[in-house]
């Protein structure tokens, strides 16, 4: 009988342990994200946020010197034109870092969210949409400039964007959302027909364009967010699209890339690529290049043609980054953190950030 | 395995139920914890029949003639013991398996809370890949994660003066202290180790699932508490509640046993 009682307890203790690390292990998943400058990379890589020497490869500080492994870091970090690195972490605060050093300048710590998109950065305010269906824009101090004066009806996974006069973003509810830059003020809300996973794309003419859930590319009037057009995708749509100025670029689940002409020049193609497609596109001068579930990057041309696939160990969900000369790509499940490709696809070096 | 026998189904039959009554996912637990608690029924029956029977036995002059006639060989003891269990049909185990197979439905059902919730990408991608082709996902994201006053895929606070009171944890172990209470067979025999071993699980399982309450999604607190409810439900359709077992100082009426026998 006390054998049964000590079985009993082992399993309950068990259960305890078991929920526990299942606990850390879903609250922490996402992928990286990945900005540069002239002299390093920056990823949030889960637990770290590393910069990456773009030369050598080699790791040049980490923040924080712990690792954090129940409160990761995910959201693209950018930077600020005053040389502030802003990257939020899953633990609902939103940090600025020395490029140079790491060493923490300020923290914002008014969301109650994890900041999953990265941050909008302009002349002089930091936009940052949070997962507690807020926006907030902050001085480059890291004060609270003001939050938006109204709370979104879900929560806002992409970063924003804006045309100096509004804030634009979507929301995991179906709406995009039109706020006034200085006010926080709503301008207009627009319903569209699936959740809004990614960050919106300005185009020209007032035209905003934004992924659905439920495949859809859809674009909108920036001014009353009036829908103008919506092209049908063969599967649901992640990431937010791209453009280049004559097209805009977005792929989707069935890993099906299109380009659809956002002006009377462009010419509309598809390309079927190996592997669900979940990162923005990169635009690079007139190369495109798109990362897939399979552990493919792609390069091809602005026209579709000229496709190269290129082998990258692990999956690719991060949007790549051109840095320089260099394709940054941050698989996800791989040995390397980082893996940074020249144009002809060739690895010039990976991090593994261990 | 595990994914596609346990949590898979688990998720999918959540999501149906949401997607039934119209979008509210803490109904859709409580339904889907009565649904569960219905297909393991026939166990629960049976552990409670087990159960009895073990109180019985426990209580009876036979046995606790041998208990006296063995008292210095333990091993002689246990042997009769089987013997005795093995004459009157009696499983030792019997009453301890369903509150085993509770595990990994507690521990499926934590999983598929958190991935029907979604709160993340990825989450939300391993949802997409898990949901069954004739349920149009894109059509339920986000669910709604939102129950009276909780998030169920956080753990629950009520703010009172600017502290976090956790009164679904409160709830839970209330709760789970009644059912031990009610539920747990009488026993007058002294030397009673399985009524020993209720009386700790009855002060260790409230303190544990509260923890869990405390520590974990919502949404598992209102399985808990649902599951709590329901089984005080079953077992007083059997006849086997006893309430007075809430009264402080109470003792089982050895008459009682004894017309039972």
């Amino acid at each position: 009988m006390k054998k049964k009682y000590l079985v009993l307890i082992g399993l309950l203790l068990g259960l305890a342990v078991v929920l526990g690390g299942c606990a850390t292990g879903l609250t922490a998943s996402s992928w990286p994200g990945v900005t540069a400058d002239a002299n390093n990379a920056y990823i949030a890589g889960g637990p770290y946020v590393f910069a990456v020497n773009l030369q050598t490869g080699v790791e040049v500080w980490r923040f924080p010197a712990k690792a954090a492994n129940a409160t990761p870091f995910y959201a693209t970090p950018m930077l600020t034109p005053d040389g502030q690195l802003i990257v939020g972490s899953f633990d609902h605060k939103l940090y600025s870092l020395n490029p140079q050093s790491g060493a923490e300048n300020w923290r914002f710590e008014q969301a109650k969210g994890r900041w999953i998109g990265g941050v909008l950065v302009t002349t002089d305010t930091i936009y940052a949409t949070n997962a507690d269906y807020n926006l907030y824009a902050l001085s480059f101090t890291g004060k609270l400039k003001w939050i938006s004066s109204f709370q979104a009806d879900q929560a806002i996974w992409g970063s924003p964007v804006s045309d100096g006069t509004n804030v634009y973003f979507g929301t995991l509810g179906r709406q995009v959302y039109a706020v006034n830059a200085q006010t926080g003020r709503k301008v207009w809300i627009q319903t569209v027909d699936g959740a809004i996973l990614g960050s919106p794309v300005l185009g020209p003419n007032n035209t905003l364009y934004v992924g659905t859930y439920s495949g859809l590319l859809v674009s909108l009037n920036t001014r009353n967010g009036e829908i103008i057009q919506k092209e049908t995708a063969s599967s649901w749509i992640w990431s937010g699209p791209a453009q280049d100025g004559t097209n805009v670029y977005v792929g989707d689940a069935n890993g099906m890339f299109y380009a659809f002409p956002m002006t009377g020049a462009g010419q509309p193609w598809t390309q079927q690529l190996n592997g669900t497609i979940i990162g923005t596109p990169l635009v690079s001068g007139t190369t495109i290049v798109v990362g897939t579930e399979s552990g493919k990057v792609y390069f091809m041309d602005n026209t579709g043609q000229n496709v190269r696939p290129v082998s990258v160990p692990g999956k690719i969900y991060a949007t790549p980054v051109a840095a320089g000369a260099l394709i940054l790509v941050a698989p996800t499940g791989g040995d390397s953190l980082l893996v940074a490709l020249d144009q002809t696809g060739a690895t010039k070096w990976s991090f593994t950030g261990k | 395995m595990w994914e596609t026998i346990i949590v898979n189904p688990f998720t999918n039959a959540l999501l149906l139920i949401y997607k039934l009554i119209g979008g509210n996912f803490g109904i859709a637990i409580i339904l889907f914890t009565i649904l569960i608690r219905l297909i393991t029924h026939p166990l629960m029956a049976s552990q409670i029949k087990s159960s009895t029977k073990m109180t019985e036995f426990q209580q009876s002059k036979q046995w606790q003639d041998i208990q006296k006639k063995y008292k210095g060989d333990k091993e002689k003891l246990a042997q009769e013991q089987m013997n005795l269990y093995k004459e009157l049909g009696i499983s030792p185990f019997a009453s301890c398996l369903p509150s085993i197979i509770q595990i990994p439905l507690i521990f499926g059902l934590y999983q598929s809370i958190m991935r029907a919730l979604a709160a993340t990408p990825g989450q939300l991608l391993i949802l997409t890949r898990v949901v069954y082709p004739f349920f149009h996902l894109s059509a339920l994201v986000p669910l709604n994660s939102q129950f009276l006053w909780m998030n169920l895929g956080q753990p629950e606070r009520i703010y009172m003066f600017g502290v976090g009171v956790p009164l679904l944890a409160i709830i839970v172990a209330i709760t789970t202290y009644v059912q031990s209470k009610v539920t747990m067979p009488a026993s007058t025999n002294p030397n009673d180790q399985g009524a020993m071993m209720n009386k700790m699980m009855a002060l260790y399982m409230p303190l544990l699932l509260g923890y869990f309450a405390l520590t974990f999604a919502s949404g598992l607190s209102i399985y808990f508490i649902t599951g709590n409810l329901i089984g005080v439900a079953q077992y007083a359709l059997l006849g086997k509640v006893n309430w007075r077992a809430l009264i402080p100082g109470y003792k089982p009426d050895t008459t009682v046993l004894v017309r039972n026998k």
